[in-house]
């Protein structure tokens, strides 16, 4: 007990604050998507799926590296999630076509987070070096899908502008360029090997120390620090909005659907 | 048209509707019938004479028409009867000479038409009669009465009033009426009787085409007054399905946003169009399937309100 208190106190206060807030939104959306219609259901769980991969915050308390790897492929799904809800009602919105079931959605994430723990338990434990790469591709889906995801949100306004729901998917894009933000600072900071966890990496190999000729300088941070400071800025607060922005979202939408 | 006399009845007021004038010929032909058979219609009369089983006159009147006779007239009563959803048949027995002067009255040659009595001599007009031994009718009429002195080869065969049931011997009302100021004379001869039945209508006359044409007739306007009544509520429901269509699609419009004009289109489409509305369990899954794009628009209570409007329009329209 008293170990896990130090190990909590170890961890930076704007994680907590960011994780409190992702609580809080995937508690809402979680509510939500009890009841109501399937491609909202898709829509809302995905977002709870967030605040599973953001427990990586606190991995000070029970990390390893497969959960730590775990957790980021939760946060790939997520977003995948989200995305195929918002691909659904678009769809709905162009062809008014609404098939499929919601237990369908339950099952098929069910089954893809359990093939990805039955993936993870049947490899080998990830080194340093796998679980940065599985944190990349998370952030390079994230990036890459919530483009797509503003763009969607955008026709769909269009397509419903008149219907009192219009107002929620203006609230969805600012989400999404928060989180835009978010995964995208820290993209470029994993792009640019300046992110936390290539400075574990560096730091454990220690090659600095080695007399190679043409060493590779692994860690060179502290040439660049303006940006990566301005980038891990732009990282931990637009995380925060994010979970902010989610929470508001989904109680705005909860108020005008139920 | 003046009463005739009725004579000794066979059948009186049979329902036209129950039959068939080919029946009716033939019965009275082949029965050697002689008298006459009249059919009385709200607004026409038809009468057939027959004399020993041959039709000797056709007759036939509507109320504001001109007389009709022989095949023009046995076709107008097959009309007539075809037609008409109201109408008797009387049949009355008669003497051969009776028949004579109805015949006369019918289609005999007219030698006086509504002549004033006090302009004309009587007498001489009575002996005239009898020394040109004329066969035919002598009709002495007032606007409110009216007597018929029948003549066989100039002698009075009998007299025949309105109200009375068959010939008198005596004059009585005829005497009457001569003596009023007002009263007028129409009188009709006709050939013998001898000569009468040298003739048969029905020898010219093919009934049973007459009839079977008329029934033909009457069933195709019978179809075609059908096929338009059938095509005017078509019409008229397309109409109404039309306007319950909007109505719907309004109220959904009104609930849910102009995406609502694609959803209801497309579930039109997918329920096999608007006459879906007329049947309960397909309209119900037309309800259904609106309400579950609804729930992606609006709320859990507008939906219920939707409902609720969209149900009310479908009652009222079955109603």
């Amino acid at each position: 007990m008293e170990l896990a208190l130090e190990q909590l106190q170890g961890i930076p206060t704007i994680y907590l604050i960011q994780l409190i807030f992702w609580l809080l939104a995937g508690a809402i959306s979680f509510i939500f998507s009890l009841g109501n219609a399937r491609i909202w259901t898709s829509i809302s769980m995905g977002f709870f799926l967030i605040l599973v991969s953001q427990f990586y915050l606190l991995n000070k308390l029970f990390y390893t590296p497969t959960v730590a790897t775990f957790t980021y492929i939760i946060g790939t799904v997520a977003i995948m999630l989200i995305t195929h809800g918002f691909l659904e009602y678009y769809v709905f919105c162009r062809t008014f076509e609404i098939t499929g079931r919601k237990q369908t959605v339950y099952l098929s994430t069910m089954l893809l987070l359990l093939l990805s723990w039955v993936f993870l338990s049947i490899n080998p434990e990830p080194s340093m070096f796998t679980v940065r790469n599985v944190k990349m591709v998370e952030n390079a889906i994230w990036v890459f899908l919530t483009l797509m995801n503003l763009e969607i949100i955008r026709k769909i306004y269009f397509s419903i502008r008149d219907s009192a729901i219009a107002k929620v998917f203006i609230c969805f894009g600012v989400v999404f360029v928060l989180i835009f933000l978010w995964k995208g600072s820290e993209l470029y900071l994993q792009v640019f090997q300046w992110d936390r966890l290539w400075g574990n990496i560096a730091f454990q190999l220690d090659l600095d120390e080695l007399e190679f000729d043409h060493a590779i300088k692994l860690d060179d941070s502290e040439d660049y620090w303006q940006r990566i400071s301005f980038a891990r800025q732009v990282y931990d607060y637009a995380g925060m909005l994010a979970a902010v922005a989610v929470s508001g979202t989904f109680a705005f939408l909860y108020r005008l659907l139920k | 048209m003046f009463q005739l006399p009725k004579g000794n009845p066979l059948f009186e007021n049979l329902a036209v509707t129950k039959l068939k004038l080919t029946d009716v010929v033939t019965k009275l032909a082949n029965g050697s019938f002689t008298g006459y058979a009249s059919f009385t219609f709200p607004d026409a009369t038809g009468i057939l004479v027959f004399e020993a089983g041959k039709l000797v006159t056709t007759f036939f009147k509507t109320t504001l028409g001109q007389p009709l006779s022989d095949f023009e007239a046995m076709t107008a009563l097959a009309e007539q009867m075809a037609n008409s959803n109201a109408g008797t048949m009387d049949v009355y027995r008669l003497s051969k000479d009776l028949t004579m002067c109805v015949n006369s009255l019918l289609q005999g040659e007219v030698l006086y038409r509504s002549q004033e009595l006090v302009l004309i001599d009587i007498k001489i007009l009575l002996e005239r009669i009898k020394n040109e031994r004329m066969n035919g009718c002598l009709r002495i009429y007032t606007d409110e009465k009216s007597a018929m002195i029948f003549y066989k080869e100039g002698n009075p065969l009998g007299f025949f009033h309105d109200g009375s049931q068959d010939i008198d011997s005596s004059p009585g009302e005829s005497h009457q009426l001569a003596q009023d100021p007002k009263a007028k004379l129409d009188l009709y001869t006709s050939v013998s009787a001898d000569e009468l039945m040298a003739h048969d209508l029905l020898d010219v006359i093919n009934v049973a085409k007459i009839w079977d044409a008329a029934v033909a007739r009457k069933q195709a306007e019978l179809e075609r007054m059908n096929r338009e009544l059938a095509e005017k509520d078509r019409m008229l429901s397309l109409d109404l399905l039309n306007d319950l269509e909007n109505q719907i699609r309004s109220v959904y419009v009104e609930y849910v946003g102009n995406v609502g004009r694609g959803i209801i289109d497309k579930e039109l489409t997918t329920a096999g169009g608007n006459t879906c509305l007329q049947d309960q369990e397909r309209s119900e899954q037309f309800v259904a399937a609106l309400e579950q794009a609804a729930k992606l628009l609006i709320n859990v209570k507008k939906i219920a309100e939707m409902k609720e409007k969209i149900n009310a329009l479908l009652a009222q329209a079955r109603a």
